[in-house]
Parts: structure tokens; C-alpha cells; sequence
């Protein structure tokens, strides 16, 4: 009864109604796609960084992350990566040989970090290869190729094929200097990395550092993202001189970034259900205030206060259950459409996300989550907005309303 | 035998800013199977009478009492179920659920009550049967005339079968013909299902077919008189 009165209240006043159901709608719907849009752009920056470089786990000589000398290098490091090879929890493993120097063109010097990569075992665990944009790497028959950002290149000037050189301390901290054939650029989604990065052979960096083969850092990408801090310990562990560290220890801003996008989309959650609570304030006290004489009525008949009371807050919540549920499909339909292509942003100045590390087509994200978090942030605001003006019903005198 | 007993009913309205005496010292018996007018003119006392007998109001001294059980002094949840048992309102507005159909009006009450399904049919249907608007059923109350709103509302009043009802001022808003056809179903009504009817009016109409009349003046009784009706 109450459900059948309630409904019928609604829609005594259609337009009324759907003005503030299609405020919920619209609500929703950009509650939805922000939340969507923010997953999509943080989840892309997560697995940019994580995918191309940075994958789930790390091992360092404990001191290279804060000295960066090249003598820190990782002792034993094939053992390990043996190791971790063989473990079933381990996707991959790579060995890198790093070292920070400088790079020179004919007309040009800059700083950079030098990167050296194990081909083979490096396209296996992450997706850099992916951002080469021109050219090859490494490249058959080039002697010591070398991979350079767009960015660099456009700054050293220098294209594929001319030679630059390299220069920097060795494990015995002597300036040891080499020339490498640029052999391709590549361009991932930050600038500043593309143009502070280049990119050689492992075995060449470590026969101009050392005699032998060696690595500053192994990248671990795991099958589980989940088990690298079991791993990690497990690390330190069963290893002398070394430092295994997650993801979010190695890049504790990424760990911020992800939380907060989270609290973002919070807030920008209450500021659209602040907005709906008033709408349906509102929109129920103007209800009661109409219908001051039927709910006396009611009540002088013997309707009891109570069955009142939630004849009004089951208005409210089929109002915004009825805007919530559009609004959730209107927002599915939107993110499936966005999709497929992507919402691009480059028309409007979403190219200088690259800037800050951020690819200018965002490609929405949405879980399952999200659409229940909406959707009992909408009924529980719903509900609030509603006890106000259900208990200024309560309130009413009967008698005094007749008599009015 | 008394239903409805009021004793020394006072009622002050504003007691602390303008005080407004709605009521002085009412006290008066009503016997079940009565057809009752109050008469008076505008801010006698009348709808203030009504209220207190009906629970809708308190007095500020005196009592009320139904069958022996004194209103006055219950709590407010007990006297909506009270109200709902045992007394029918028929208002001067109608009052009706607009978003309901004649026949969810009428119904509506019974619901509350928590009757059988089947028994709230037959009744519903009987009622309206008799009220005269078979062919309303499904009619909501802005498809009917005033007289027909007020025929439901007496259908809706009588659904519960209430001790007695309450008009207030039940033919203000109709013409002559409609006045005259609903006082011929309340006095039907009145006769045959031995309901007890207690009008507030001023309307001439009314006062004519009542059988005892009480005159109000400055919210107190002038006259209390029986007549033949």
C-alpha cells in the first residue's frame, strides 16, 4: 500500500519528478564517468610505469638507489635471476646495468641516465619495446646501438644512424667514454623520462664498466602483483648485499597518485550527492508543504505518524533509486562507448598530460564497485535528504491542519 | 445509551500572546443512533468541537469521552488507532487521495485496519453501491463532481464502521441538489445501519433534517434542542 501510494505521489506531478530525477541522472552519470575517467588515466600512468620500467619488484645493491655509484652493483646477480627464474610466482626477471653520464651529439652535450637492457629478457618482462617509435633496438650488425627519446633526439639533434657518445665513471670510478650508433627513438607517455633516458645493450655498458657482465638492478614482474611484499622479504632474505623493495617502496609517489585518485573521485562524490540532497530536500518539502491538508487527512483517519514517515522516504528513495539506476546505464553506455577509442584529449590540450607523465587518450575504467558505491551513496543521500522533511510531516497537528 | 461524553471542554487558543477562547465549559452527551447538528456562526466553536470529540485536538480543561474510555489522556499512537476503529471524518475539503481511485479510497481505510482482502472488496463495493457511484469505482477524485467527492468521502467515513462520524461542514462546498442527495444517503444511512452522525454546520439545509440541534455562541452552548427532524 504504502509503495503503491508512494509511487502515485511521484507522479502526480510528472514535471516536477523528472526535473530532479534527471538532475539525479545527470548526477550520477558524472559521478560514474569521473570516477571512471580517473580510474582509466591513473590505472594507465600505473601500468605505464609498472609495464615499461618499473614492474613489481626490484633488487638493488642496498645502497645504489641513494649513491647511484656504479661500483654498487648487484653481487651474484646471475644466481638470483637464476633464482627467480625458476620460482613459479615470477612471470619474469631481467637484469639492468645502470649508470648516470653524459651524452654527446656533434653539436651538443646533455645529462642522462644510461640504461642497459638484456634484449631478450627484457622485452619479456615489460612493454618498453612497444614505445619505439622509429628505427630498431638492438638493432643486427650495429656496433653498440643505442636507443634514444624523441625528445632528446629533437634536442641533441641527432637522428637514426649518427653516432653520439657516451661518458661515464666505470666500477673503478675512472670517466670511460664510448660512441653508440643511434639505432632508434622511442616515446613513451612522460616527456621528462624520454628525455633523460637512453637505452644500450646490457653487454656493451658492462664490458666498458667492468670485465665481466654485471647488473645495478633486476626487475621482477611478478604473476600476482599482490605476493611482491612476501617476496621481497623472502629476497633480503636468502640474498647477502642486496635489496629487494616493492613497487610502491621504489615509487612511493605512484602508491600516493593511486590514492589519491581515490579520494578525489570522494570528494567530487560528496559534492555531487551534496547537491542531490538539496535537490530532493527540495523537491519532498515542497511535496509536504502541497500536501499539508492530505497528510492531516491521513493522519485524522488513522495513519499512524510512522506509516507516514516512510510513505515519504519511500518517495524519496524510489525518486532516486528510479534516477540512479538511468543514471548508472546512461554512465555504462557512455564508458562503453569511450572505450573502444578512448576519450582524446589532444584537441584540447591533452598533450601537455604528457608533461606530467599522462597519455592524452584516457581510456575509461569501471568496475562493478564503483557503480555499487554510486549507487548507495545516491539512496543513503537520498534517505538523509528525506528525513527532514518526513519528520516535519510528523510534526503536523492534524487537527490544526483541517482546521486550516 | 451515551456514546460520546464531553465533560467542561475548554479550549484557549494563544494562551500567552492573544488568547482566543475556542471553547467554554462544554459539556454534552451523545447517544448512539443520533443525527446531530451543531450550529453556529463562523468562530462559535463548532470544527473545535468536532476536533476534540474526534482526538484531533486536545482541550485545555475537560475531557472526552468515548464509550467510556477518555480520549483525552491517551498517547497519540494509541488514539490514530482509536480514531481508525472507531470514528468515520468527513470533511469540508473532502479531502480525498488524489493519486487513489474511489474505490482505493474507500479501501484504503480497511487496509489500514488490516481486513481480509475479500471483506475490504465487498465492502468497498457496497459502500460506493450504496453512495450511488457504482459507475465511479475507478474514477479518481478529480474525474468526480464536488457531490460525488463527498459521497466517497461518506463511503470512506463509513468503512470502517466507525461508532459514530464526524461532519464538518459536509455541504459547504455543494449545490442544492448535491446537499440534499447526500443528506438523504446519511440519513439512510443513519437509519438503517444505525450509525451516528454529529455535523458541524451553518447551512440550513442540514440543520432542518437534524433531530437535535445545539447552538453554539463564543464557544459556548446556547442551545441544545430536539427537534423532530
Amino acid at each position: 500500500m504504502l509503495l503503491t501510494i508512494s509511487w502515485r505521489n511521484i507522479w502526480r506531478h510528472p514535471g516536477r519528478s523528472g526535473v530532479l530525477i534527471g538532475s539525479i541522472i545527470a548526477g550520477v552519470w558524472a559521478g560514474v564517468m569521473i570516477s571512471a575517467l580517473t580510474n582509466g588515466l591513473l590505472e594507465q600512468r600505473f601500468n605505464n610505469m609498472i609495464d615499461t620500467q618499473l614492474t613489481h619488484l626490484q633488487v638493488h645493491h642496498p645502497e645504489f638507489l641513494t649513491e647511484r655509484e656504479s661500483q654498487m652493483f648487484i653481487p651474484g646477480a646471475q644466481s638470483i635471476l637464476d633464482e627467480l627464474n625458476r620460482d613459479p610466482r615470477v612471470f619474469s626477471a631481467t637484469g639492468r646495468t645502470l649508470v648516470d653520464g653524459m651524452v654527446q651529439s656533434p653539436l651538443t652535450t646533455a645529462g642522462v641516465q644510461i640504461r642497459g637492457f638484456s634484449d631478450k629478457t627484457e622485452r619479456k618482462t615489460t612493454t618498453f619495446h612497444e614505445n619505439i617509435t622509429e628505427g630498431v633496438f638492438p638493432g643486427d650488425g650495429i656496433r653498440n646501438p643505442i636507443l634514444i627519446g624523441e625528445e632528446l633526439s629533437e634536442k641533441i639533434k641527432t637522428e637514426i644512424g649518427n653516432r653520439v657518445v657516451l661518458t661515464f665513471q666505470d666500477i673503478d670510478n675512472e670517466l670511460t667514454s664510448a660512441s653508440f650508433t643511434v639505432s632508434g627513438t622511442f616515446k613513451t607517455s612522460s616527456a621528462p623520462y624520454d628525455e633523460a633516458n637512453v637505452f644500450v645493450r646490457s653487454k656493451d655498458l658492462s664490458g666498458l664498466m667492468a670485465d665481466s657482465t654485471i647488473y645495478h638492478e633486476i626487475a621482477v614482474m611478478l604473476v600476482q602483483e599482490e605476493i611482491a611484499d612476501s617476496l621481497a622479504i623472502e629476497l633480503n632474505g636468502s640474498f647477502d648485499g642486496i635489496h629487494a623493495e616493492t613497487w610502491y617502496e621504489l615509487s612511493p609517489e605512484l602508491r600516493y597518485l593511486t590514492d589519491f585518485g581515490s579520494s578525489m573521485t570522494l570528494y567530487v562524490m560528496i559534492v555531487i550527492m551534496l547537491a542531490l540532497a538539496f535537490g530532493i530536500l527540495n523537491t519532498m518539502l515542497m511535496a509536504i508543504f502541497e500536501r499539508m491538508k492530505e497528510l492531516g487527512m491521513l493522519m485524522s483517519v488513522g495513519m499512524s505518524k510512522m506509516r507516514v514517515f516512510f510513505m515519504i522516504m519511500i518517495e524519496a528513495v524510489i525518486l532516486s533509486f528510479t534516477g540512479a539506476a538511468t543514471g548508472m546505464a546512461v554512465a555504462w553506455g557512455s564508458v562503453m562507448l569511450l572505450a573502444e577509442n578512448g576519450l582524446d584529449l589532444s584537441g584540447v590540450g591533452g598533450d601537455s598530460l604528457a608533461e606530467f607523465g599522462y597519455e592524452a587518450i584516457i581510456y575509461p575504467v569501471v568496475t562493478q564497485g564503483d557503480f555499487v558505491t554510486t549507487a548507495v551513496l545516491v539512496v543513503t543521500t537520498a534517505i538523509l535528504a528525506a528525513i527532514y522533511p518526513a519528520i516535519k510531516a510528523l510534526r503536523m497537528n492534524p487537527g490544526e491542519i483541517i482546521r486550516q | 445509551m451515551a456514546i460520546i461524553n464531553t465533560y467542561h471542554l475548554s479550549k484557549i487558543y494563544n494562551p500567552d500572546t492573544v488568547p482566543v477562547h475556542a471553547l467554554r465549559d462544554v459539556s454534552l452527551e451523545f447517544e448512539e443512533g443520533e443525527f446531530t447538528t451543531v450550529k453556529g456562526p463562523s468562530g462559535s466553536g463548532k470544527t473545535t468541537l468536532l476536533n476534540m470529540i474526534g482526538g484531533l485536538d486536545v482541550p485545555t480543561e475537560g475531557y472526552v469521552e468515548i464509550e467510556g474510555t477518555r480520549i483525552t489522556d491517551m498517547k497519540e499512537s494509541k488514539l490514530i488507532k482509536f480514531r481508525l476503529n472507531n470514528i468515520g471524518f468527513v470533511f469540508q475539503a473532502y479531502n480525498l487521495i488524489p493519486v487513489f481511485t474511489a474505490y482505493e479510497n474507500v479501501s484504503f481505510i480497511m487496509l489500514l485496519q488490516k481486513r481480509e482482502k475479500s471483506e475490504m472488496k465487498q465492502r468497498a463495493e457496497e459502500l460506493l453501491t450504496a453512495v450511488g457511484l457504482k459507475d465511479k469505482f475507478h474514477s479518481r477524485p478529480k474525474e468526480l463532481s464536488g457531490g460525488e467527492q463527498q459521497r466517497v468521502a461518506v463511503a470512506r467515513s463509513l468503512a470502517s464502521r466507525p461508532k459514530f462520524i464526524l461532519a464538518d461542514e459536509p455541504t459547504a462546498n455543494l449545490d442544492t441538489k448535491s446537499a440534499m442527495n447526500l443528506l438523504d444517503l446519511m440519513e439512510t444511512m443513519n437509519r438503517e445501519e444505525k450509525v451516528t452522525f454529529i455535523f458541524s454546520t451553518h447551512d440550513q439545509r442540514v440543520i432542518d433534517r437534524a433531530r437535535r440541534v445545539i447552538t453554539m455562541v463564543d464557544g459556548a452552548i446556547q442551545s441544545d434542542e430536539k427537534t423532530s427532524g
